[in-house]
């Protein structure tokens, strides 16, 4: 299909706005990692015994576990040794106290983003936690949550101000030995953020994360945690960028969530790493662990919009323990030239009368190849428990490749499990639908894919919505006119 | 190796059979000998346990003083009784006997056909049991189908194993095979039936080589209702030429552990393939379907279907690929596979899979798994049907729409009562099913 042949050339073709560099003096660990490694990050970080402890313990069980490759992805074996595991701007060391002290190197590199720190300019009802490499830079709003009771804080500055709650959930829901990535990441964990909402707070902003890798050679390793406690609400959002380069590198995170009884969170991500060039040189590799836990009455929503990495190992998952909790998982998966992605999630069904949705929209164009990979699993103690899950891929060009391995594994009676799948090309019928209604093919196209995708751009909060809006547009603007 | 494997591969080495077989049974014998039992880390035995078939004993299979072979009413075929492996002249069709070509019996001529095609359509290499099959193969059946030439009658083989053998063995191991060739614009139905009465604990490892030729066309049906304690693993491969069609229906009642892994290559173009399966287990049954269908070129179609029930303790697992290669344009693959389960101890686990490399086709899959619908239930109790019928019928019900669409009602007729029994074990309870029982 000719159309096809020039929706490819335009996607190929998208520009990766966030690929500079910024120049600014680091200390880098050299690459390498031992003992001395996590004990080093666990100094720098002036952590208390017991974590520089389960963080050696991870790492003596990182030793003894092998790289999954069940995944239907191909990469070369990752050096461990050639990866610098810790990095932070020079200016950084003396942490600053306020947003006047930090380096206006790094603000700038944020403005660029079009993340701004200052609090004045930054979009009303978003607190940023700004995480540059292996330390974070800021944190806005904290002042404003705190009035709130609301805990939002780089997860290196909560191991000292709230060990006991660190102490209590960290590990819990992904614990250390849960997969070599989480193996990895528990002993070298530089930061990440932090969130606890109290007791029946519903918190009064978006929270976010924006994580930039930026040092070469570096890997990302980064943890956040939350907690919400019983009856709250918090949305929180993710967003990620690196600089365009040759090599390619990792990116290693935890993600635990814990939805005490009544609590509802909500996780939106939006994934921007670098992809690699249109050649497959270069792009972050991406190996994540993101799981939740959801309490009696509880809700977990993990929202997702994956358009970067050069490959892209990710599962939200959602345990399911209380009675009548709920879980879903939206997610858009967008990958092009040589990207691969097998991202999917779990639903691990506990409690009664607990409830999951997963949608799942899986785009690739390219030679890329973008597989959904879920399990749904029916505990013998999930009455009445009820899963419905639809993942659609959309293939633009005869090269890519679009799969989909749902799991499902029923052990109770009165439990429901649905599963659709369904893969298909943009057909000439719809082209030639909007065609004759005197839309041109390329702007046919594009609103065929922003239709294809719409029903999960709904569920994100609505600055995400109109990034990711924006993200695939990238892919396939140009063409309109 | 464990010792299981062992033991089968020194009982496969001591059997002779044909000279003109021993270099293929020499190569099935080499990749054996490195074999290991899967374990629940290996992907495609994640769910089934063979721990158990060790229990199944490796002894030579000697013929049987008497199998008793079913008869399917109004089924006017051709009937070839195999019994332990070895054919049953008495019971068989002369005509049948005569149209299969039995491996130890074939001329120069046939010879050449048989290994012309022989071990061509187990294209995936290192499956264990097609392995196993091929190291211990001493004989088989061939059905050649000429050019053009319709076959009328319904060719009815009956696999059966008797309790013991003559020699008093329990537990004993058979290994058969079946090669098919449609030649081009041929027809024909194939039933095999894998059966066994009375209390048994013996292994059949069972493997069907089919070829459809061009524009020729295949019905199929592979019933396996063996007795509860017995083991049974198959391979079945069929190869798909142009414009060539294949009707399958696969039905596993009996065995304490059945594996079917079914693979369909859709080679020129133009094919289609129809495939559809039944399993209830119950008690302690498992019942582990593979599908795998290999859409090689453009044009082809699949539609597949897969029901089962889970009642007591059972288990079942369904895992059904769909494997679109990048040239396989134009490609229609549908998939469904409904389940339900009966009981709290009952268990499914189904993975519906599609792996896609072309742009231009269409592909669905579907997979639920629930318990009967309350409405229904209601619906039928509100007529003054009990509970425990209103529940027979349904789920009976959920199945009769397979057996329904199967072109020999005779086999149709035949199956409903045996199913009918699984879910209503009291008579009282199956009055309302059908009344031509």
């Amino acid at each position: 299909m000719a159309s096809n042949i020039e929706i490819e050339r335009q996607i190929a073709a998208r520009e990766y706005k966030a690929g500079f560099i910024t120049n600014i003096q680091s200390d880098t660990l050299p690459p390498g990692l031992n003992e001395d490694v996590v004990r080093f990050i666990s100094n720098k970080k002036g952590e208390p015994e017991w974590l520089t402890e389960w963080r050696l313990k991870a790492y003596r069980e990182w030793l003894e576990m092998e790289s999954p490759d069940w995944a239907h992805i191909k990469y070369p074996d990752i050096d461990y040794q050639a990866v610098s595991y810790y990095s932070a701007p020079k200016s950084m060391a003396d942490k600053p106290k306020s947003l006047d002290e930090v380096d206006p190197e790094l603000l700038e590199t944020y403005n660029k983003l079009g993340i701004p720190l200052h609090e004045q300019m930054a979009l009303a009802g978003v607190a940023v936690d700004a995480v540059f490499d292996s330390v974070s830079v800021a944190t806005t709003f904290r002042e404003k949550l705190k009035e709130a009771g609301v805990i939002f804080m780089p997860i290196s500055e909560a191991v000292h101000e709230y060990p006991e709650l660190i102490q209590k959930y960290m590990g819990t829901v992904v614990p250390v030995k849960d997969n070599y990535f989480a193996a990895l990441n528990s002993a070298v964990f530089s930061d990440g953020s932090f969130v606890y909402i109290p007791k029946g707070v519903r918190c009064p902003m978006e929270l976010s994360t924006y994580f930039r890798i930026n040092e070469a050679k570096t890997g990302q390793f980064e943890r956040t945690l939350i907690v919400a406690d019983e009856g709250s609400h918090v949305s929180y959002l993710e967003g990620c960028t690196a600089p365009m380069r040759d090599e390619n590198q990792l990116h290693a995170a935890v993600v635990e969530l814990i939805a005490l009884d009544g609590a509802n969170i909500k996780y939106s991500t939006v994934q921007n790493w670098y992809p690699g060039d249109e050649n497959g040189k270069g792009g972050i590799y991406n190996f994540v662990t993101k799981r939740a836990v959801a309490h009696t009455n509880a809700k977990v929503s993990w929202t997702q919009v994956e358009t970067g990495s050069a490959v892209t190992w990710k599962y939200p998952s959602c345990v399911l323990k209380g009675d009548n909790s709920v879980g879903e998982f939206y997610s858009v998966a967008l990958t092009n030239n040589y990207q691969q992605a097998d991202t999917g999630t779990k639903m691990i069904h506990m409690g009664k009368n607990t409830r999951s949705t997963i949608i799942s929209k899986g785009i690739s164009a390219g030679k890329s190849q973008n597989a959904y990979r879920g399990l749904v699993r029916m505990n013998p103690t999930a009455e009445g428990a009820r899963n419905y899950t639809q993942c659609d891929s959309l293939l633009l060009g005869d090269k890519c490749g679009a799969h989909t391995f749902p799991y499902i594994e029923s052990k109770h009676p009165s439990a429901v499990v649905e599963h659709e799948a369904t893969t298909s090309t943009v057909s000439d019928d719809q082209l030639f639908l909007c065609q004759q209604r005197g839309i041109d093919t390329e702007k046919a196209v594009s609103m065929i894919v922003n239709g294809f995708c719409k029903e999960v751009f709904k569920e994100l909060p609505m600055e995400f919505a109109v990034e990711a809006g924006k993200l695939l547009e990238v892919s396939l603007e140009g063409s309109v006119g | 190796m464990s010792d299981f494997l062992a033991e089968q591969l020194s009982l496969a080495t001591k059997q002779t059979g044909p000279e003109w077989l021993s270099e293929l049974r020499d190569a099935g014998q080499r990749s054996f000998s490195d074999a290991q039992l899967p374990t629940r880390k290996t992907e495609a035995w994640k769910y089934t346990s063979l721990y158990n078939l060790s229990n199944a004993g490796v002894a030579n299979a000697a013929p049987a003083a008497q199998g008793h072979a079913p008869v399917i009413p109004g089924l006017n075929g051709l009937r070839l009784v195999v019994c332990n492996g070895i054919p049953d002249v008495c019971s068989s069709d002369p005509e049948a006997m005569e149209l299969v070509v039995r491996f130890t019996d074939a001329d120069a001529e046939q010879q050449q056909a048989i290994l012309a095609q022989l071990g061509k359509t187990l294209a995936d290499k290192g499956n264990l049991f097609s392995d196993l099959n091929t190291a211990a193969l001493t004989d088989g059946y061939f059905l050649n189908v000429a050019k053009n030439h319709i076959l009328r009658k319904p060719l009815h083989i009956i696999y059966c194993t008797t309790p013991v053998t003559e020699s008093g063995d329990e537990k004993f191991t058979v290994n058969t095979r079946l090669l098919v060739n449609l030649q081009s614009g041929s027809s024909a139905t194939v039933i095999e039936h894998f059966s066994g009465e009375g209390e048994q604990n013996n292994f059949t490892n069972a493997v069907s080589e089919i070829c459809v030729g061009d524009n020729a066309e295949l019905t199929h049906y592979r019933l396996q209702l063996m007795s509860e304690g017995a083991y049974h693993i198959s391979n079945c491969h069929i190869d798909l030429q142009r414009d060539a069609r294949y009707s399958g229906f696969h039905l596993a009642l009996g065995t304490a552990l059945t594996r079917n892994d079914i693979v369909v290559n859709h080679n020129v173009g133009g094919s289609h393939c129809e495939l559809n399966g039944v399993y209830v287990p119950q008690n302690k049954q498992l019942v582990d379907f593979h599908t795998n269908i290999e859409h090689k070129v453009a044009n082809c179609t699949t539609e597949e279907v897969f029901r089962g029930i889970m009642n007591d303790s059972s288990k079942a697992v369904f895992n059904g690929r769909i494997h679109i290669h990048p040239q396989a344009q134009k490609t229609l693959a549908e998939l469904s596979n409904k389940n339900l389960l009966l009981t709290n101890k009952a268990e499914i686990n189904t993975k519906p899979e599609l792996e896609i490399y072309a742009d231009d086709v269409k592909c669905a899959h579907g997979a639920t798994v629930a318990q009967l619908e309350e409405k229904a239930t209601f619906y039928l109790q509100s007529r003054g049907i009990s509970k425990e019928e209103a529940e027979v019928m349904l789920s009976f019900g959920f199945i009769n729409e397979l057996l329904d669409a199967l072109d020999d009602e005779a086999i149709g007729a035949w199956l409903r009562p045996q199913l009918a029994q699984r879910f209503g074990r009291d008579d009282a309870l199956t009055t309302h099913i059908g009344g031509d029982l």
